[in-house]
C-alpha cells in the first residue's frame, strides 16, 4: 500500500517510518508536516493510506480530511486525545496511540488489507476530474461530530444555501459543497439530480407515485418524499427502463 | 434548623397565643371571669397584650436586622439585646397605658397605682413587659446563634471539600497527559538518533513527573526551583517542536529566591505552548519574565498567538489559577491574560514579594 505519513513532529514521523519499514506490504511515498502539506501530497500522490496526526498547528487532522476531494484508508494516531476520538463515529476508523506499540500497529495493518478495497484511483489522473463511485468514501465533519461515508449508504443530498445536507443511516451533518459541485462529482448511474433542490442515491428509491404537473414522487428508503420535476421526471424514466 | 420568615410568623403567633390563653386561664382561676362584662373587659385586655406583643417583639425584629446586631461579636450582642429589650419595654408600658385608659380597660389594681403616680403605673408596666420581652430575646438570639454556628460548620466541611477538589484537579491538570505521552514518543525515536539526549530527556521528565506528584506536600517553593522544573519542560518540548520552539528568559536575579505557589508558572507556559506554539505552523517563541516592582513580585509569560475570547474569562486554567491565588494570598495577589500585542499573548501572575 503507498503511504503519506502526517504528523507535525519530525521525531514522530521518523519513529512511524522505522516502523514502517518492516512491514514489506507498506511503501511510504512522502511525508508531511502540517495540513495544507499533507492535503497537497495527498492530491499530487493519490496515496492508499495516510496515517494522520489529529493534533496539528493550523488544521486538525479532522478539518483536513473534510477538505478532501479524494480520501484514502485512514489510521489515526494520537497521543491522548478522548475528546477528538470520542467525537468520531466508530465505523472506519482505526487509530493508534502514540508511542505506538508495534503489534497494534501489525493489526490495525493486517485489518486493512483484509477489509474491502476502497476504489482505487489510478495514479496521475488529474484529482477532481476522475468521478466518486458508490464505493469511495468520503469524510465529513459537521461541527464536533465526524463520519467516514461510504457513497453508497447515502440516500440523498439536500442543499441548504451554500451547504448540502448529507442523508446517511440516521444522520445527516452539513457539508461545504453545493449541489451543482456535488452533481460534477458524482456517478451519474448512482446518482440523480430530483430537482433543483435534491440528488437521490437511485439505489435507495423505495417507491415511485405520479405526481403534479406530469412530476413523479419517490419515497426513499429512509422515508423521504422527494418530488422529481417535470423536466428531470423525462431523463429519469428513460434511466429506469433500461 | 434554617427556619425561613413563615417559621417566624407561625412562632410569633403560637407564643402570644399562648401568652392570651395563659392571661385568661389566670383570669378565670381568681374567679374574675363571673360576669358578661367582666369577661369582655378581660378577653379584651389579654387580647391587647397578645397583639401589643406580636407588635413591639415586631418592632424590636426589626431593630435588630437593621442595626445588623446579629453580625457583631458576641459579647456586644448580649449587651445591645439587653438595652434593646429593655427600650423595648418601656414603650410598650407607654403604649399600653395610653390604649387601655382611652379604652377604658383598667382594672381596680391599676387605677389604684394610677391614683399614686403616673410614673409609677408606667414603670410597673415596663417591669412586666420586660420579663416576656427578654424571654422572647434570649430564644430569638440562642435560635440565631445556634443557626449560625451550624451555618459555619457546614461551610467549613463544604470549603474543605472544595479545596480538596480543588487540589485533585490541579494536581491533574498539572500533568497533561497529551505531553507526557508525546513526550515519551520523542525519547523513543531519539533512543535511536541520539542516544544522550534520550538519557537526558529521561531525566527530565522524571524531574516533572516528580515535581507535580510532590505539589501538594508544599505551599511555596522557590523560584529558582520552579525555573528548573520549567527548563526540564521546555527542553522536552524543544526536543518535540525541535527549531519551531524558542525560548527566552528574563529573570531578575533579586527574584530567585522568592516564595511562589508550586508549578503555577510551569502552567502557564505549558498553556503559552498548548493554546500558543503549537497552533502556529511556523512555530514562535515563548518568554518567561521575572522582576520586583516595589513590594511585589512580577511573573510573565509571553507567547506568539492569539487570543480567542472564550479564553480571556477562563478556561478551567485560569479559574483553577484565580482560585489558588485567592486561597493562598486573599486579594494581593492577581493574574491577568491579555493580548500585548498583535501576534503576542501575555500572562502575568503579581505576587506579594515577602521574605
Amino acid at each position: 500500500m503507498r503511504t503519506i505519513i502526517i504528523d507535525d513532529e519530525r521525531l514522530a514521523r521518523n519513529e512511524l517510518n522505522k516502523m514502517l519499514s518492516h512491514f514489506e506490504s507498506i511503501q511510504v511515498l512522502d511525508e508531511a508536516s502540517n495540513s495544507n502539506e499533507a492535503i497537497e501530497k495527498i492530491h499530487s500522490l493519490q496515496p492508499d493510506l495516510i496515517f494522520l496526526d489529529i493534533q496539528m498547528p493550523g488544521k486538525s487532522g479532522f478539518d483536513m480530511l473534510s477538505e478532501l476531494e479524494y480520501v484514502p484508508k485512514v489510521i489515526f494516531t494520537t497521543a491522548y486525545d478522548e475528546y477528538a476520538l470520542k467525537a468520531f463515529e466508530v465505523n472506519a476508523l482505526d487509530y493508534l496511540l502514540k508511542p505506538i506499540e508495534p503489534q497494534r500497529l501489525e493489526a490495525a495493518i493486517k485489518k486493512l488489507s483484509t477489509s474491502i478495497p476502497v476504489d482505487s484511483k489510478v495514479p496521475g489522473e488529474l484529482p477532481g476530474s476522475d468521478l466518486l463511485t458508490e464505493n469511495s468514501q468520503v469524510f465529513v465533519k459537521d461541527g464536533d461530530r465526524c463520519w467516514f461515508i461510504k457513497l453508497n449508504e447515502v440516500r440523498l443530498f439536500e442543499s441548504v444555501g451554500n451547504y448540502a445536507k448529507v442523508f446517511f443511516n440516521g444522520h445527516k451533518p452539513l457539508i461545504l459543497k453545493s449541489l451543482n459541485a456535488l452533481e460534477e462529482r458524482l456517478d451519474p448511474k448512482a446518482f440523480f439530480r430530483a430537482n433543483r433542490k435534491h440528488i437521490i442515491n437511485l439505489q435507495m428509491v423505495e417507491k415511485i407515485e405520479p405526481y403534479f404537473n406530469n412530476g413523479l414522487l419517490v419515497e426513499l428508503k429512509g422515508g423521504e418524499k422527494i418530488e422529481i420535476s417535470r423536466r428531470q421526471t423525462v431523463k429519469f424514466k428513460e434511466r429506469m427502463s433500461f | 434548623m434554617i427556619i425561613g420568615k413563615k417559621h417566624y410568623w407561625l412562632l410569633q403567633v403560637f407564643g402570644w397565643g399562648c401568652f392570651f390563653l395563659w392571661h385568661i386561664f389566670g383570669a378565670w382561676s381568681v374567679d374574675r371571669m363571673n360576669s358578661p362584662e367582666e369577661r369582655l373587659i378581660i378577653t379584651q385586655r389579654a387580647a391587647g397584650f397578645a397583639l401589643l406583643g406580636i407588635a413591639m417583639t415586631h418592632v424590636l425584629r426589626i431593630v435588630i436586622l437593621k442595626l445588623g446586631v446579629l453580625a457583631k461579636k458576641i459579647a456586644i450582642q448580649i449587651w445591645l439585646f439587653l438595652l434593646l429589650t429593655l427600650l423595648m419595654s418601656f414603650i410598650a408600658g407607654t403604649a399600653e397605658f395610653f390604649i387601655y385608659k382611652q379604652l377604658g380597660l383598667f382594672i381596680k389594681a391599676e387605677e389604684r397605682i394610677f391614683h399614686k403616680s403616673l410614673l409609677l403605673i408606667l414603670l410597673n408596666n415596663a417591669l412586666a413587659w420586660f420579663s416576656y420581652f427578654i424571654i422572647w430575646s434570649a430564644v430569638y438570639f440562642i435560635y440565631h446563634y445556634v443557626s449560625a454556628a451550624q451555618k459555619a460548620q457546614i461551610d467549613t466541611l463544604k470549603l474543605k471539600s472544595h479545596i480538596k477538589e480543588l487540589e485533585l484537579k490541579t494536581i491533574k491538570t498539572h500533568i497533561n497527559p497529551h505531553f507526557i505521552f508525546n513526550a515519551l514518543n520523542g525519547i523513543r525515536a531519539m533512543v535511536d538518533e541520539n542516544p544522550q539526549r534520550a538519557r537526558s530527556a529521561i531525566t527530565e521528565l522524571s524531574n516533572i513527573l516528580r515535581s507535580s506528584i510532590n505539589i501538594d506536600k508544599s505551599e511555596t517553593v522557590a523560584l529558582s526551583d520552579e525555573l528548573d522544573i520549567i527548563k526540564d519542560y521546555l527542553a522536552l518540548e524543544q526536543m518535540r517542536f525541535e527549531d519551531r520552539l524558542q525560548v527566552a528568559y528574563e529573570i531578575d536575579p533579586q527574584t530567585i529566591n522568592k516564595p511562589v505557589p508550586p508549578m503555577m508558572l510551569q502552567m502557564l507556559v505549558e498553556n503559552a505552548i498548548k493554546h500558543g506554539i503549537s497552533h502556529e505552523v511556523n512555530g514562535g517563541l515563548v518568554e518567561i519574565k521575572s522582576a520586583i516592582e516595589g513590594k511585589t513580585l512580577e511573573l510573565s509569560v509571553e507567547n506568539t498567538g492569539c487570543l480567542k475570547p472564550q479564553q480571556k474569562g477562563g478556561g478551567f486554567g485560569i479559574r483553577s489559577i484565580r482560585e489558588r491565588l485567592q486561597l493562598m494570598y486573599g486579594d494581593h495577589a492577581h493574574f491577568e491574560i491579555n493580548q500585548s500585542e498583535p501576534g503576542k499573548v501575555r500572562t502575568k501572575l503579581t505576587l506579594p514579594a515577602s521574605i
